[in-house]
């Protein structure tokens, strides 16, 4: 063959059996028809690609034969492969849980098309600073009207309903929507129709859509229910069913829409702006981002704030895509924990790291016999690519069982309102599969390469001559350099997870100004028409406060209609009476709560003045009364007692009769709220918050407490039975997630880094026998070798601390948004890694150095070599 | 009476064995014989072929310098091994036999 360079660089670019075997005698053939002149550089080419074509059957079958050479090799090297594949499968295993936990939460499509379009229109007080996921019907009535950001805007509200079938009531969840939210999500009917303006008329017949599955479910599937009438809700009202929505449809996607009724609003928007409330979703239009559609509103806000001064003062409405309102601040913590997880995952790349450079060391020998048996460079690195990719093999599947097992176990620590379990949402899918495979194929693939660069210059020199496996300078640096690396994620990690424990410490240490423990809550709805005057509702409400006081244990009962800390920020404006708000100003918002007096008892909210209410008192037809929190009488009371002063909400006055203590009512987090407490006993409602406290587990009270109710009206519609701990433990549970997950994480980075430290430590020594041997007979004691060892181990993790607590300095700064009443770099925290990483590190060192204290210079000195 | 074998050889392959029988050729000679049979190859392809002939035993491949043109070059020439022939006998007498009997039975265990 007559080479030219291109056919030099050609044929360097084929692997090396295509080279040999098409490459070569083709040439030689070119050459031959061409009588000996040399092949122009247009045939080379088509000689080449030709050679590409054909020669993918002769890679594979190449790269089969490696691969199986490769699971003969680990199968041989068993404890090197256990070892491997166990820290792959740790590493990968977790980053495939938490993705796909990410995967479900962030990433996978919302169930609606185009969902990347769709916003919800949310309220803020720039007074108070107060949000609020819903806007006022007249402000929602105008925004409507004025915007053109929106394609279609929608209000929409969802709540439980009952829905009674010819013998059977059923519980189900109702989903209230104007006609415009089938176009906001683009939702066609399964059958029947969806709603229309007409449906929308204060006036017009009542009217339903059924959900696909419910009507699966209760109707057996029967499409004549299309045109019936069916009663919906505690009053037992016929709606006539008008369509059946499409399957798997729900709105929001985080419940169930079992049943779907118009919202109705008037056509104009009201003179009292403020009364009444709803959802706003809307979908973007075309080419309008976000922040777009946020101005607008937000010049919409103050267009109706200069046109309504009284109501509308301070209130400012802004834009969030869907899928924020939904994941909320679950976001930025699983984007957390991605990180932190990944950071696992460096830290068992360089232990893979480092014992596929010790094995390459070991394989020296090996590798210079296939060099000189002819063995190309690039058939050593592909072989050393099947090995890794065999161990990718291995891995991959090893990982992809743990992220399996462990998923359940991360969703448990998921907040419920994601309502993950409900919705069956996480799954191995297309894309956690495709990130598994990418993950340990990607890990295995890179430190195949990595070993295989660190032989090719173990091959170059060629070392068949030498017959001590010693490692160079610059390997045992590499390697060192490895533990250091390892040390400072792991100490990273340590401490991101302490400063996560310390801030959940402060959670746990805050006073919400009640008590939870002992207490059990429950919801409860009574029909309209067996109670539809205010008299009648009181009696109810006695009766069933009466029933519940009998049973065993029980030491208070109340109600109210918001449960603390589930996020609710019920407002109302507050007015002194004596001191009314300026002209056109619109008065300080507080907190909105009505109440029972046993709901101050159940909860041991203090009284610190006057009274509380009283139900024999503070009747429908008594002089209207408040009872407000501490913070309302220090606020807007300058510290004085308001007791008999009168306050003006809205419309109504009331005269202050009591001040109890402040409770943090919306979040944990959130610092207490001014509070005002208005009596149930005076507005006797159909639904009821109840508060049970109860001398034994509020657990074992559910079932007495439903048959105690069920015992005064068997009709009423009881849910959501649960010890109120549950809610207070929900409302830290994006904190625990963390908390969890990091400390997980820093667990296994610490069980890695004693691993990785405990592995180097132990080769150096094996590699050192014969120095070490040589020290013991020049008359060095067993303590100095043992202090030596340990010396060399506790520079690496001093090196390894330093670098980490730098990158824990900056790496708290990025978990600032979850750590709560915690400081980013908390020197405790920082220190505390640290010296947990060392001592670890110390107890790693410890195993080889009392093995190199026990080093036989006699045996040693006479090993070969 | 146990029954005629199937003929490990594809057609090309036996093709190729048959025309080595009467001795060492060059490949490229090889292959403008092929293409006189009607069968054309690209000499990559053709090439593999023979590598894959040459990697089960059958043949035996070499190079060598000739002159052409007043131009040394060289090319790859093949030999007909044992085992070769003896692939290409059977499958000739499974061939033979089958265009003799019409009825005959094939078993490829």
């Amino acid at each position: 063959m007559r080479s030219t360079r291109l056919a030099r660089v050609l044929a360097a670019l084929l692997p090396p059996r295509a080279r040999r075997d098409l490459f070569e005698p083709a040439l030689c053939d070119l050459d031959a028809q061409r009588h000996g002149r040399r092949a122009n550089a247009a045939r080379l080419i088509l000689l080449f690609l030709d050679c590409w074509r054909v020669a993918p059957a002769e890679i594979l079958s190449m790269f089969l034969k490696d691969l199986r050479h490769a699971f003969r090799l680990l199968r041989r090297d068993a404890l090197f492969t256990a070892t491997v594949v166990l820290t792959l499968t740790l590493g990968v295993g977790a980053n495939v849980a938490v993705f796909a936990l990410v995967n479900a939460v962030l990433l996978r499509p919302l169930p609606y098309p185009d969902a990347d379009r769709l916003a919800v229109v949310e309220h803020r007080s720039r007074q108070t600073g107060f949000t609020k996921p819903f806007i006022a019907i007249g402000d929602h009535i105008d925004l409507r009207a004025r915007q053109t950001v929106f394609e279609a805007f929608a209000g929409y509200g969802h709540g439980p309903i009952v829905v009674h079938g010819d013998e059977d009531i059923w519980e189900g969840e109702a989903l209230t929507a104007t006609e415009e939210l089938f176009t906001v999500l683009r939702a066609e009917p399964f059958a029947g129709r969806v709603f229309d303006a007409a449906d929308m008329h204060p006036n017009a017949a009542r009217v339903a859509m059924l959900g696909y599955e419910f009507w699966q479910r209760h109707f057996g599937g029967d499409l004549s229910v299309i045109g019936r009438a069916v009663p919906l809700g505690m009053g037992r009202l016929p709606h006539q069913v008008v369509g059946i929505a499409p399957p798997h449809f729900r709105f929001p996607p985080t419940t169930t829409s079992d049943v779907i009724v118009p919202l109705r609003l008037p056509p104009a928007a009201p003179a009292a702006r403020t009364s009444g409330w709803t959802f706003v979703v809307g979908r973007l239009a075309e080419g309008v981002t976000p922040e777009q559609a946020g101005a607008q509103m937000a010049a919409l806000s103050q267009q109706m704030e200069q046109e309504h001064p009284e109501q509308n003062q301070g209130s400012e409405y802004y834009v969030k895509p869907l899928r924020d309102a939904l994941v909320g601040d679950t976001r930025p913590a699983l984007l957390q924990m991605l990180g932190a997880v990944g950071v696992v995952l460096l830290i068992a790349c360089v232990n893979v790291a480092n014992l596929l450079a010790a094995r390459s060391i070991g394989r020296r020998r090996e590798m210079a016999v296939r060099v000189a048996l002819g063995a190309g460079r690039r058939q050593i690195l592909m072989q050393l690519v099947a090995e890794s990719i065999a161990l990718g093999v291995v891995s991959g599947i090893a990982a992809l069982a743990f992220a399996y097992w462990t998923v359940p176990a991360l969703v448990s620590q998921v907040p419920a309102s994601l309502n993950l379990n409900a919705n069956q949402s996480i799954a191995f899918d297309g894309t956690v599969l495709g990130f598994a495979a990418l993950v340990s194929f990607g890990t295995a693939l890179a430190f195949g390469l990595f070993s295989g660069l660190g032989l090719r210059r173990d091959i170059a020199a060629a070392t068949l001559t030498s017959s001590r496996g010693t490692t160079s300078s610059t390997a045992r640096r590499a390697s060192s350099a490895l533990v250091v690396a390892e040390i400072a994620l792991a100490i990273v990690l340590l401490a991101s997870a302490g400063l996560v424990l310390r801030s959940f410490a402060s959670l746990l240490a805050i006073d919400p100004g009640f008590r939870a423990d002992g207490v059990l809550t429950a919801s409860v709805a009574a029909s309209p028409q067996r109670y539809p005057d205010e008299a009648s509702r009181a009696v109810f409400q006695r009766q069933v406060f009466d029933a519940i006081r009998a049973l065993p244990g029980v030491e208070a009962v109340g109600s109210a209609a918001v449960t603390p800390l589930t996020g609710n920020t019920w407002s109302a404006p507050l007015d002194r009476v004596d001191r009314p708000s300026p002209q056109g100003q619109r008065p300080p918002e507080v907190g909105w709560q009505a109440a029972t007096a046993g709901y101050f008892s159940a909860l041991r909210i203090p009284l610190l003045e006057g009274r509380l209410f009283d139900d024999a008192r503070d009747t429908p037809g008594s002089a209207p009364v408040v009872i407000v929190s501490a913070a309302v009488r220090d606020r807007h009371f300058d510290g004085a007692s308001p007791i008999g002063k009168r306050v003006r909400v809205g419309d109504s006055e009331a005269e202050v009769v009591g001040v109890v203590g402040n409770i943090r009512r919306s979040t944990i987090t959130d610092q207490p709220w001014a509070d005002l407490y208005f009596p149930q006993s005076q507005s006797p409602s159909l639904s009821m918050g109840l508060f049970v406290r109860t001398a034994s587990d509020p657990a074992t009270l559910a079932g007495p407490l439903l048959a105690a109710i069920r015992g005064v009206d068997p009709q009423v519609l009881v849910r959501r039975v649960e010890p109120f701990e549950r809610t207070v433990r929900e409302s830290t549970q994006v904190t625990r997630l963390a908390l969890w997950l990091l400390g997980v994480f820093a667990a296994t980075a610490l069980a890695l880094a004693a691993v990785g430290i405990y592995g180097v430590m132990s080769y150096s020594v094996r590699q050192r026998t014969r120095e070490l041997g040589t020290r013991v007979a020049l008359g060095a004691t067993p303590l100095n070798i043992l202090g030596m060892v340990m010396t060399q181990g506790l520079r690496l993790t001093i090196a390894g601390a330093v670098i980490g607590l730098v990158g824990a300095a900056i790496a708290g700064r990025a978990l600032a948004s979850l750590l709560f009443d915690t400081q980013p770099a908390e020197p405790f925290v920082l220190v505390g890694a640290a010296l947990v990483l060392a001592l670890t590190a110390m107890a790693a060192c410890y195993l080889p150095a009392r093995r190199a204290a026990r080093v036989d210079p006699a045996r040693t000195l006479t090993l070969p070599g | 009476m146990s029954k005629p074998r199937l003929p490990k050889l594809t057609h090309l392959q036996f093709l190729v064995l048959g025309l080595l029988r009467d001795g060492e050729q060059p490949g490229r000679q090889l292959r403008e014989t092929l293409a006189a049979h009607g069968v054309r190859r690209t000499a990559p392809a053709f090439y593999q072929l023979m590598a894959r002939l040459e990697r089960d035993g059958l043949v035996e491949g070499r190079y060598e310098q000739i002159t052409t043109g007043g131009q040394a070059v060289t090319e790859r020439r093949y030999t007909l091994r044992a085992r070769g022939r003896e692939m290409w006998d059977q499958a000739r007498d499974f061939y033979v036999a089958a265009a003799a009997t019409g009825d005959v039975r094939w078993s490829d265990a």
